[in-house]
């Protein structure tokens, strides 16, 4: 039937497969192979169709049947030579089209594929007919290099024993790396898994394990596994290893699996994941649609979330106990990302390519939602400013990131992605930055969508598009039906037009269509006369990766009087507004200020310009563009924003526009602001920075003790002896961050001769030397790589007489004091390893410090060996990026 | 003893003026008893008496009274004290009380306080009761303590660091030397992420101590682990007998039913003798 809507995708699949088994006899851990077998069930949906194409990549096919007849195949890979012997010309334009050509080819997407079976002739006449066709396949794959991920460690003992363990993996839709199928995520069929394996190994795969059989020979068993929702070749999945089973206590359907020996860290780690189950299902008013979930946590990971129908991979790093602060919150945000994206991604997958930034978008989105319940709504605007602040640098350094690119006839003149050096055309020629940014900007267009039509509507939306895909569904054997599990991005924009009813057209135009980010520069002055703010706001919309914004623009002006919104519009050729004040310039010293939030605060007012009632401005305080803003105030305006405004994107922006202001009142502020127990600490640790740098710029009038010093000694040193760090105690989190950033930021203070002063070197040992987390719940291992990073940020470059080469005899005293230490904390992680080994971490990038400033000579070796494999991943990385600083 | 003695003089003389030429030893010694008690309970009446009346020493009347309460007509008694053929003995030999070797005397022994009589003993000899406070004050004692514990605990990482150093493969940052920095060689490990994962035994220690609240935590999950090897010990006997099967079979079924119903904890299947085509 014929009868399926074209949408976006503008093309008809001519197999629609409705059905496939996938069975998987052998799995061989020491040759790293696998040998199985696929059956497709194929309804030809036009005649004559007597060449069928599959996706499969390095998949070695033995056997090709159809009906049980013997079909010819070919096999062509063009990805494995991209350039064809070409020799001339050899740059990386030529071979970026080349590559673009190749994959294109054979697009799944657009109904080709690497395997091309040509339908026996016998059986024409039935494909005519429109009749089932049951392509059987025999293949096998030996040491791949993608798809499936063997992990075999090399050890005495049966690969059980050794905890070796395979996962499939890899970027967007490549699943043909591991069997032939149509790899693509807008063709659905219901799923047959059966994996047959070790006895002593576990099978995790989607959908139900229906049951598991015993071999023959008791050895092995088989794992058989039924999905009946349609789901999408790429959203298929496997993990099998010694895995330890914890069925979820609050959910019985989930169930989680780890490596051996890590149960206990499990049972903590997945004992949060029905919290975000509630939530989801909560705001989406919808059952989470599959039957069941399973969480795998395995070592190597291809990336630390991956999330299939029915099961996401996590990387094994992700594990914590209770100790551990610092990766909880991370793990957590991972959990809820990956659950976000079982609804929106896996249980409802794209049309096509460039309808992927809706699934994106929504996933980050309603992620973002369950961020800003669970860590409030400080940490969720902080996150949001984030996100913005990276696609905008990225957008400004490499070029705009094009969110629903639609592709014309091939011309090059058409082409949007003319400024980079790579094909936004598929998945698989994209950069991994790009396509992290693209999902980045995703989410955030989706937020500028929720301001727009308020976020009833938008989970209405959501709503409607899941209750539509589980009708769909639970329907069977009809495939026709079956897009409506696919988003589209049309279906999308008419749900959200025919829910809210409002046109978000030019918002789709602008940041959707379009690539690009809007740079604003703002300034000011006040007219005393007219009582008038004259607002000039300026665009950069030359520089690449910048665009143009037309439209409303909101201001918010902080008076002596009260808060006031105002909505600009920007059209092309006004850059001048005047916003008239509403409070008149009055000589109080101290004044109650009503601020936005409605609170009144009484405010200090000396520091003000006597003839302007303004006290600061902020524009598109609540990020409904995707912006840079360079705002000029001065600094008083500025302190004011930091003292007394509640958004904590503005308390961050007016710290980084302090640094520029190296004054008494500017320190003080910054003193006041750490010192508020109920400022957001983030705020509170941007703070310390700020504060090392104006220090730095004070340095010949600074007066008193180091710039926080005695806020530390006040709060975490011992009341009679100040030279004593209370014993460690990190109930309070919030201090528990302070405590670990503010000796590193004080290690950035330099003295007069730009040395870092002695006083803070000794204070900064003394903490190594007096810590103590014996009677601690939690673990101090971040605190200490903290305070090693510290003793790194406080080396400054060697003094060298006619480039003496380093030795030990010349070493600088202070030098000595910390290379002791670090040799101390490196060799004591040997004996007693920290988590994630965060203390050998902090010891390489000191030491490699030290080289750089010449006060130990610089010799890659060491880096070498941490860069091993064998090592845990973050020493290895952190090795490797010392190594490759050798060549910057 | 001497006393005793005495009395059995004292009976021995009673009986001679009684008359008696000879007794036998057993007699004597009965009559001494019962002298010797009825004397005892005349002090002891006496004392009681005179406690009564608050005071310490005994008087003439609480003597009196006790006799009379003893059924002894007191005035007998001078009567009695002046017959003429009563004996006198003499008084016994003055015997020097052996010298007890003075204990180690360390100072002088406080006296008596007036309100306390003299013939109370005396105090104990002032080392065993007197106390020499130290003077340290707390202040600098946990200061001294702390600084105590984290150099202790350096030198003893530096320590056995440096054996370990000294004992295996080093690496050095400089070239001209191996000894003043030693570093322990990276070894990479077969299993990186357990040693990175897992918290150490002291870790473990320090959260037992520290929490004992989530102590309930981990007998739950105990259960469930436990609950898996039931399942999974069934596969690794591979000679794994049908009746073995079957109570493994049963025992897990029982499990299904009290806890929980995942396809995973579910038994392994037989495989099918017959295979459909």
């Amino acid at each position: 039937r014929m009868n399926r809507k074209k949408g976006d995708k503008g093309f008809e699949s001519p197999r629609p497969t409705t059905h496939q088994v996938v069975c998987i006899n052998n799995i061989n851990f020491q040759r790293k192979s696998v040998v199985g077998y696929v059956e497709l069930t194929i309804f030809p949906t036009v005649a004559n169709l007597n060449r069928i194409k599959l996706s499969s990549k390095q998949c070695r096919i033995y056997r090709v049947r159809v009906n049980d007849l013997e079909a010819a195949f070919i096999y062509n890979d063009p990805t494995l030579e991209v350039c064809h012997h070409e020799s001339k010309q050899r740059n990386l334009n030529y071979f970026s089209n080349a590559y673009a050509a190749a994959v294109s080819a054979v697009d799944p997407d657009a109904g080709n594929g690497e395997l091309c079976i040509k339908v026996p002739s016998e059986l024409w006449k039935h494909v005519d007919e429109m009749k089932v066709l049951k392509v059987h396949i025999n293949f096998s794959l030996d040491q791949p290099k993608g798809g499936l991920h063997f992990v075999v460690p090399s050890m005495e003992g049966s690969m059980a024993e050794r905890g070796a363990h395979v996962f499939s993996c890899g970027y967007q839709n490549s699943t043909r790396f591991w069997f032939p199928c149509v790899d693509s995520y807008s063709e659905l069929c219901t799923w047959k898994l059966e994996y047959t394996v070790d006895a002593a190994m576990v099978a995790v795969s989607n959908g139900d394990l229906v049951e598991t059989v015993y071999t023959h020979d008791m050895r092995k068993k088989t794992f058989h596994y039924m999905l009946t929702i349609p789901t999408a070749a790429s959203n298929i999945s496997l993990a099998i290893g010694p895995f330890e089973i914890l069925v979820d206590p609050y959910m019985h359907e989930v169930t989680h699996f780890c490596l051996p020996q890590l149960l206990p860290l499990l049972k903590h780690t997945t004992s949060y994941l029905h919290e975000v189950f509630e939530f989801y299902e909560e705001i989406l008013t919808c059952r989470y649609p599959y039957s069941c979930f399973k969480t795998v946590f395995i070592d190597e990971a291809y990336v630390e979330v991956a999330a299939y129908a029915s099961m996401s991979i996590f990387s094994t790093n992700l594990l914590h106990s209770a100790m551990i602060i610092d990766e909880t919150p991370l793990t957590r945000r991972c959990l809820a990302q990956a659950l976000a994206q079982q609804f929106f991604g896996c249980f409802i997958s794209r049309m096509s390519w460039s309808d992927e930034w809706v699934l994106k978008g929504i996933s980050g989105y309603i992620y973002g939602l369950w961020m800003k319940k669970t860590f409030g709504v400080n940490e969720y605007r902080h996150w949001i400013k984030q996100e913005l602040d990276q696609i905008v640098a990225y957008e400004l350094k490499t070029g705009g990131v094009l969110l629903h690119p639609i592709f014309g006839g091939g011309k090059e003149k058409d082409n949007p992605a003319s400024h980079l050096h790579f094909s936004i055309k598929h998945p698989h020629t994209l950069s991994w930055e790009y396509y992290t940014m693209f999902q980045c900007k995703a989410h955030l267009v989706m937020r500028l969508i929720e301001n727009r039509i308020s976020m009833e509507f938008m989970l209405q939306v959501f709503n409607k598009l899941l209750s539509l895909a589980s009708t769909a569904s639970s329907q069977k054997f009809q495939s026709h039906m079956w897009s409506q599990m696919l988003v589209s991005t049309s279906g999308f924009l008419k749900s959200i037009s025919n829910v809210s009813g409002k046109d978000i057209q030019p918002l789709i135009k602008q940041w959707v269509d379009q690539s690009g980010v809007v740079k604003f520069y703002g300034s000011f002055a006040f007219n005393r006369k007219r009582n008038v703010l004259e607002l000039e706001i300026k665009q950069d919309y030359t520089s690449p990766g910048t665009q143009k914004y037309v439209g409303p623009l909101k201001v918010t002006v902080q008076e002596l009087d009260g808060s006031f919104n105002h909505t600009l519009q920007i059209e092309e050729n006004s850059l001048k507004h005047d916003i008239p004040c509403h409070s008149k310039s009055r000589r109080n010293k101290k004044k109650k200020i009503p601020l936005m939030n409605g609170e009144e605060v009484e405010m200090e007012l000396s520091a003000m310009d006597a003839d302007s009632p303004l006290l600061w401005i902020r524009i598109d305080p609540d990020m409904s563009v995707l912006r840079k803003v360079e705002f000029e105030q001065s600094d008083f305006m500025w302190q004011y924003q930091l003292r007394y405004e509640r958004d904590v994107v503005a308390q961050e922006a007016a710290i980084l526009a302090l640094e520029k202001f190296p004054t008494p009142a500017s320190r003080l502020a910054l003193t006041d602001i750490l010192e508020q127990e109920q400022c957001f600490y983030r705020v509170r640790m941007l703070a310390c920075f700020c504060l090392a740098k104006i220090a730095n710029s004070m340095v010949s009038t600074w007066t008193g003790p180091p710039a926080m010093k005695s806020l530390f000694t006040r709060m975490f040193c011992c009341k009679t002896c100040p030279n004593i760090v209370k014993t460690n105690n990190f109930m309070n989190f919030q201090s528990y961050f302070l405590q670990k950033t503010m000796p590193v930021a004080m290690a950035l203070l330099r003295d007069v001769h730009n040395l870092c002063p002695k006083e803070v070197l000794m204070f900064i040992l003394d903490l190594i030397k007096y810590n103590d987390n014996r009677k601690n719940k939690f673990s101090d291992n971040y605190y200490r790589a903290e305070l090693i990073d510290a003793l790194a940020n406080s080396v400054t470059p060697a003094v060298s007489v006619n480039n003496e080469v380093r030795t030990l005899d010349n070493l600088n005293p202070d030098v000595r004091l910390i290379l002791e230490e670090i040799t101390r904390f490196l060799n004591m992680e040997k004996l007693l390893p920290s988590y994630r080994h965060t203390i050998t971490v902090s010891c390489l990038k000191a030491i490699r410090v030290l080289q750089k400033n010449g006060h130990v000579p610089s010799d890659p070796a060491l880096f070498k060996s941490y860069a091993e494999y064998g090592h845990f991943i973050d020493v290895r990385i952190a090795a490797l990026e010392a190594v490759v600083d050798y060549t910057k | 003893l001497a006393r005793r003695r005495r009395l059995q003089v004292v009976v021995s003389s009673l009986l001679t003026e009684a008359g008696f030429e000879s007794a036998e030893k057993a007699a004597v010694e009965t009559l001494t008893e019962m002298l010797q008690s009825y004397i005892s309970e005349i002090g002891r009446s006496a004392k009681s008496y005179c406690e009564h009346t608050a005071r310490t020493q005994p008087t003439l009347s609480d003597i009196v009274v006790t006799l009379v309460e003893m059924g002894f007509n007191v005035e007998t008694l001078p009567v009695y004290a002046k017959r003429s053929q009563r004996m006198v003995i003499t008084a016994p030999p003055v015997t020097n009380q052996p010298v007890t070797p003075k204990a180690l005397t360390a100072g002088q022994n406080k006296p008596h306080p007036s309100h306390i009589p003299g013939h109370f003993p005396e105090f104990p000899d002032p080392h065993t009761y007197i106390k020499t406070p130290t003077y340290r004050e707390p202040v600098s004692d946990y200061q001294v303590l702390r600084e105590k514990a984290a150099s202790q605990r350096r030198d003893v990482e530096r320590a056995l660091t440096r054996f370990m150093a000294k004992t295996g493969e080093t690496q050095s940052l400089f070239k001209d030397d191996v000894s003043t920095f030693p570093l322990i060689a990276a070894r990479p490990f077969t299993v990186p992420y357990l040693t990175a994962l897992l918290p150490s035994e002291l870790e473990m220690q320090q959260m037992e101590e520290t929490d004992s609240s989530e102590q309930d935590d981990q007998t739950d999950t105990e259960n469930l682990p436990l609950h898996m090897s039931t399942d999974d010990s069934g596969p690794e006997k591979e000679n794994a007998s049908v009746l073995q099967q079957n109570t493994s079979l049963a025992g897990s079924r029982n499990g299904e039913e009290n806890v929980i119903d995942n396809p995973y904890l579910r038994p392994v299947k037989k495989p099918k003798i017959r295979r459909k085509k």
